[in-house]
């Protein structure tokens, strides 16, 4: 093992955190502190600290929330990429994990329609949705998204990549 | 009337009655493995003691909240608006981290949400 390339890799794309496994709740909260205590570290204000850490909660519970839905749990296949780094003179959070086909549009057009709201729209779809009943069943309120985009200063930006014959890899990241 | 009290974690927040003076408070940081499920007896044991009691208050103190945590306090805020046109009085004091002026908008846009008196404070820490 020569963990060189991986350092030098996470080096030039700015990156001071990474967690590659499952998104258990519990690994969640820990990622989370390590979050906190490393960026209270650099010289940011309380209201920017915190704007990374909600990004990153809602990056990852959206991942976990999905995987759980879809059921996928094979940890090979479930096992999911979050990482928080420096981008410009602010942050940027990224996650990535395993979509199925069918969900992959819906994904990206969701994403496209956050992006090209105003920050006027965003607020009042935020009040709208907030309205809105839950599912049952559902695990989270439709929120994430807008969440995100609220406190990101620049807009969301995804990737796809093919996986196998019905699944691809999506990566989403906000930039605070 | 039932007393309510949940221990914190540090990923969901104490909440806690105080029958003395009608307050239930909801203190520390939310974003549960599952808000919906965290927040459901909350708002069960809110709608039922609201058809006892003439008065209360909620203290808030939650500096930060997930998306699905927003959406439970918009639902005991509603439950608190409904019983107010009833002509219970209800009311809010909210808390803030002074030193994060989002979470003094997250208050503000709360209190867009509602009809009856609602404070916003910030935190002493």
């Amino acid at each position: 093992m020569d963990l060189y390339d991986l350092r030098e890799e996470f080096n030039k794309s700015g990156i001071m955190m990474c967690f590659n496994g499952p998104f258990y709740h519990s690994i969640i909260e820990e990622i989370g502190n390590a979050v906190r205590n490393h960026l209270a570290a650099e010289n940011i204000t309380q209201a920017v600290l915190m704007e990374v850490f909600a990004v990153y909660i809602e990056l990852v519970q959206n991942v976990r929330n999905y995987l759980t839905l879809r059921g996928i749990t094979r940890p090979e296949v479930a096992a999911s990429i979050i990482t928080i780094g420096r981008s410009g003179v602010g942050y940027v959070v990224s996650s990535g994990n395993v979509v199925m086909n069918a969900d992959v549009e819906s994904l990206c057009l969701r994403v496209d329609e956050v992006n090209a709201m105003t920050r006027d729209e965003i607020k009042s779809q935020y009040r709208k949705q907030m309205r809105c009943e839950v599912k049952p069943g559902a695990m989270g309120a439709g929120l994430g998204l807008l969440d995100i985009a609220k406190r990101s200063s620049e807009k969301m930006t995804y990737a796809v990549r093919d996986l196998d014959a019905t699944s691809k890899f999506f990566t989403l990241s906000a930039y605070i | 009337m039932e007393p309510i009290y949940i221990k914190a974690t540090s990923s969901s927040p104490e909440i806690n009655f105080e029958p003395d003076n009608n307050v239930l408070r909801i203190i520390g940081e939310s974003y549960p493995e599952n808000s919906f499920d965290f927040y459901a007896p909350v708002i069960s044991w809110l709608k039922a003691t609201l058809q006892e009691l003439p008065e209360l208050t909620l203290d808030i103190a939650v500096t930060y909240m997930n998306s699905s945590s927003t959406k439970c306090a918009f639902d005991i805020m509603d439950v608190l608006e409904e019983a107010h046109w009833r002509g219970i009085k209800t009311s809010i004091i909210w808390r803030y981290d002074r030193e994060n002026e989002r979470s003094y908008e997250m208050a503000e846009d709360f209190r867009e949400e509602v009809t009856f008196p609602f404070e916003i404070e910030a935190l002493s820490t």
